[in-house]
């Protein structure tokens, strides 16, 4: 006697490829997953179906040009895209936008971000099983699609701002509209948390998965929700304040145990703070030009520059590398939030199962077209 | 404690919120819109099918270098006329092609805001958005007849096609119709 | 027993046809139904363009997924992959032959004598129940196995575990119904909530609670959904499966669902009767035939599982082992004992 037990019968690990064509991939993800029964051993991300060598393109565009190229990036949060990108420029040829210019940047930014974060509750809520807070969500999502068409004509890829400013003013009635609108959406955000916050089902798939610690979540370079689910307060949007962002008043909210729930309720959170930011945007909207007075043809100085905004995701960079006069970018690196806070998928999903594996990739709201651009 | 705690698993208040928010929609007035027979009508500043106005156009090529894909083709020459009364030669462009593939367009709007001409040669805030069809090479690249009838595109209902006198709404902010109107008073 | 050949051959044959056309139309706008009800929690319209409001709409689905093509999977197990909807439907649709929807009819006085509306009245009704539906769970097993697809063999696992498990706790609430009615003939269970002045599911309030949470995870609806869990395993134990063979799956598991209405009906709210059924007061309500609130019991049933569908997200497969093992089965058994105790203390200290 003693000694390990002989199996009786052969195991063998079930190799199972988790996409590309998926219901839960969130567009062309594919998992290359290990499994013993239904417990994860190892997954490993694949990417690349959706290369389309954007960093390419913004090579051979003049920089105004590239614009309509970032919207494709994170196609549910175009306006982010295109801050991150336009403030790069501008900090490479120095220029100041005018006050207004920055506040419509903001309100749009933020309406983005609320977007975005209602098409994570509806993929994730639906991923989870629960179908119906994605028509909920999708209701106030269109009103926010509506606000973008009314401003610039685009739903999605909006290619709403330029370097230096922005090319179109507001619309009459848009302000009122979008106030109004802002009225109604925390009720909103109340619906959604009645379904699901404190139901038990909801909290027995979040709660305690897909946990990672600070230091960790720090050392896999997560940013965003993501990070401040482990209880980093750390937002672009405060400690490199780009437009206008340090001179309104809003909370970074932060998690405490890094779990899915938790990020959970952060990204709810974020979403009640970006109300408050456009509230505080159009109560002090300024009057003025929105549009700095910048050639027609933009000329970069030689250089390099990095900077970043606070996308909906995380941290969204913009690399760019200029040659003497050009008036396009030698070279552009994108720092995407999802391809950088996808790489954290294996530690997150390690030892759970695969209905967690769900879970984990809809708590970290990746967008394949950012990730492989 | 330990009791009260059973109990409140074992009566599910937190289950019951959600069915009574899920039921109360059960009643209320519907989102959808029944798309064929009822229609949003798209913001006046909505990125749609293109007008084109070639007696406008003044053959500057801005569009096409404004274009991030290089999907506006223009080909001209240059003819000179004679005036007849003064006997003055006079050169002018002329324009013989002007397409727009409209199948890889993006509908980003620059060439719209490169456009010189006041009202614009080239706009797509024409509120149209049905252009699907059956074939994409022949039915989607437009010539310039094409951009000014807009044969085979329903246009938005009430929306005409350039050539019977569409004119751009102005994206600043004032209809660019009233400032053409305010320029023939004047 | 002078014209036995009508006896015994003519009226059941009628009877079976007549359950079986009723019943297939029934589960056919049970699925309209359901999308109605859906959409309808979900600020959306449905299904409204076929035919008149969308009347039509289930029979060109039927239609479609008629004139499918039909695909076998190159590496599946031929024989077992086509024998699986077979053995789903099979008991699915046998189970019907007992459920007793209405007493007696005279068919609106055609007949000069009423006979039962049901096919027949076997005296282990619910246990032949119980029996028959079980068996459809290795319709779902082979198939899934059969597919030789990965997902599918998760999702034929899943179902098989989940099925087993949750038949105990069902058991147990069913047993506690036994207990009170003294019989286990589903006509005779009736009757006696007659005699008793009272539906059973007052006393039984527990079991009719553990019933209709078990009854859900026996028929895969959400949130116990899991061995056909879109997001997790495409379509569970069905993936591999297109046109008619898919219809079966499909099929069945409507009619499961209402094969748990009706239970909950017959067991808990009287089956056929009229609410008070003893009351005079209120016998106007005769008027009204008995099948209608039948119908209209398993019709508030199956609102709840959709209802249910389009409120909760899905439970994890060990969390739903956990909740049948560590809540339901507990829960039952102390039930039943609870009962028993009852029926003790009604029978001999009160009557003694």
């Amino acid at each position: 006697m003693g000694g390990p037990l002989e199996p009786l019968f052969d195991v063998e690990e079930m190799e199972l490829s988790f996409g590309p064509q998926h219901p839960a991939t969130h567009g062309v993800l594919r998992v290359q997953l290990k499994l013993d029964g239904e417990k994860i051993l190892d997954a490993r991300p694949i990417i690349g179906y959706l290369h389309r060598g954007t960093e390419k393109l913004f090579e051979q565009e003049p920089f105004n040009q590239c614009i309509p190229h970032t919207d494709r990036l994170d196609y549910i949060a175009a306006p982010t895209n295109n801050q991150g990108f336009v403030v790069t420029v501008e900090k490479l040829l120095g220029i100041t936008i005018p006050p207004r210019a920055a506040y419509i940047r903001m309100i749009l930014a933020e309406l983005g971000r609320i977007s975005s974060h209602l098409l994570w509750l509806a993929t994730h809520a639906i991923d989870l099983g629960a179908i119906t807070p994605f028509f909920y969500t999708f209701r106030e999502r269109e009103e926010i699609l509506d606000l973008f068409e009314a401003y610039c004509g685009a739903r999605l890829t909006l290619n709403a701002m330029r370097v230096g400013g922005l090319p179109y003013d507001l619309p009459d009635g848009w302000v009122e509209r979008c106030a109004e609108m802002m009225e109604a959406f925390p009720a909103h955000i109340d619906e959604y948390e009645t379904l699901l916050t404190e139901n038990r089902i909801w909290k027995k798939r979040t709660v305690g998965i897909g946990v990672i610690s600070a230091e960790e979540a720090i050392d896999w370079g997560l940013t965003g929700p993501p990070l401040r689910g482990s209880g980093v307060k750390w937002d672009i949007r405060k400690v490199f304040p780009y437009d206008r962002y340090d001179e309104v008043d809003f909370e970074v909210p932060i998690g405490k145990n890094g779990d899915t729930y938790d990020r959970y309720l952060v990204r709810m959170e974020e979403m009640r703070q970006s109300v408050r930011i456009i509230q505080q945007c159009m109560d002090r909207l300024p009057d003025g030009p929105i549009m700095a007075k910048v050639p027609k043809v933009l000329r970069a100085p030689e250089g390099m520059v990095y900077a970043s905004v606070e996308a909906p995701k995380g941290e969204l960079g913009y690399f760019i590398v200029t040659t003497p006069k050009g008036s396009q970018p030698y070279r552009c690196h994108v720092r995407p939030p999802s391809f950088v806070n996808l790489q954290s998928l294996p530690v997150l999903v390690d030892g759970l199962l695969v209905a967690d594996l769900v879970a984990v990739i809809g708590t970290l709201d990746i967008v394949l077209g950012e990730i492989d651009r | 404690m330990a009791l009260g705690e059973f109990f409140s698993k074992l009566i599910p208040t937190d289950l019951f919120s959600g069915l009574a928010l899920t039921g109360s929609y059960f009643f209320k007035k519907k989102s959808t819109v029944q798309y064929p027979e009822e229609r949003t009508e798209p913001s006046p500043r909505f990125r749609g099918m293109f007008g084109y106005d070639v007696d406008r156009c003044i053959d500057c090529h801005l569009c096409a270098k404004a274009c991030p894909i290089d999907i506006i083709f223009i080909r001209d020459h240059t003819e000179v006329e004679e005036d007849p009364e003064t006997g003055k030669k006079k050169k002018r462009k002329v324009i013989d092609r002007y397409d727009i593939d409209v199948k890889r367009c993006m509908f980003c709007g620059l060439c719209e805001e490169a456009c010189p001409t006041e009202p614009k040669s080239i706009w797509l805030t024409t509120k149209t958005y049905e252009t699907a069809t059956y074939e994409r090479n022949e039915r989607l690249y437009f010539t310039k007849e094409r951009l000014m009838s807009w044969e085979g595109v329903t246009a938005y209902p009430g929306v005409v096609p350039p050539d019977k006198g569409m004119l751009p709404e102005d994206p600043s902010g004032a209809g660019a119709r009233e400032k053409a109107a305010g320029g023939e008073a004047a | 027993m002078d014209q036995p050949l009508y006896q015994f051959l003519i009226i059941p044959a009628v009877k079976i046809v007549a359950i079986l056309a009723v019943l297939l139309l029934v589960v056919a706008y049970l699925t309209f139904f359901e999308r109605k009800v859906l959409a309808y929690l979900q600020v959306r319209l449905g299904p409204n363009r076929v035919g008149p409001k969308g009347w039509l709409q289930p029979i060109a689905d039927a239609f479609k997924l008629l004139v499918k093509e039909d695909l076998i999977p190159s590496k599946a197990e031929r024989f077992v992959f086509l024998l699986a909807p077979c053995l789903i439907i099979v008991p699915a649709l046998l189970v019907w032959s007992v459920i007793p929807f209405t007493g007696e009819t005279t068919v609106f006085g055609l007949l000069s004598e009423p006979i039962p509306a049901y096919l027949t009245d076997i005296n282990i009704g619910i246990l032949f129940v119980l029996g028959v539906s079980s068996v459809g769970v290795f319709g779902i097993i082979l198939g899934g196995w059969a597919s030789n697809s990965k997902f599918s063999l998760m999702g034929g696992l899943r179902s098989a575990a989940q099925m087993v498990s949750y038949e105990v706790p069902m058991g147990f609430a069913v047993v506690s119904v036994l207990l009170m009615a003294g019989s286990l003939s589903l006509v005779r269970i009736v009757e006696v909530q007659r005699e008793a002045h009272m539906w059973f599911f007052l006393p039984g309030i527990l079991a009719l609670g553990i019933y209709f949470i078990c009854g859900v995870a026996e028929t895969n609806r959400n949130p116990f959904d899991l061995p056909e869990a879109e997001s997790e395993l495409v379509a569970g134990f069905h993936t591999e499966y297109s046109g008619m063979k898919f219809a079966l799956f499909f099929l069945a598991e409507y009619a499961n669902m209402l094969v748990i209405g009706s239970l909950v009906a017959v067991l808990f709210f009287g089956g056929w009767l009229r609410p008070f059924p003893n009351v005079e007061f209120l016998a106007f309500l005769d008027v009204i035939p008995p099948f209608f609130w039948f119908a209209s019991k398993v019709g508030v049933v199956i609102f709840i599982y959709m209802w249910f569908r389009g409120t909760f997200p899905r439970y994890r497969f060990d969390q739903l082992m956990a909740v049948g093992w560590k809540w339901l089965l507990p829960l039952s058994l102390a039930n039943v004992a609870v009962i028993a105790l009852g029926i003790l203390v009604k029978n001999h200290l009160l009557k003694g």
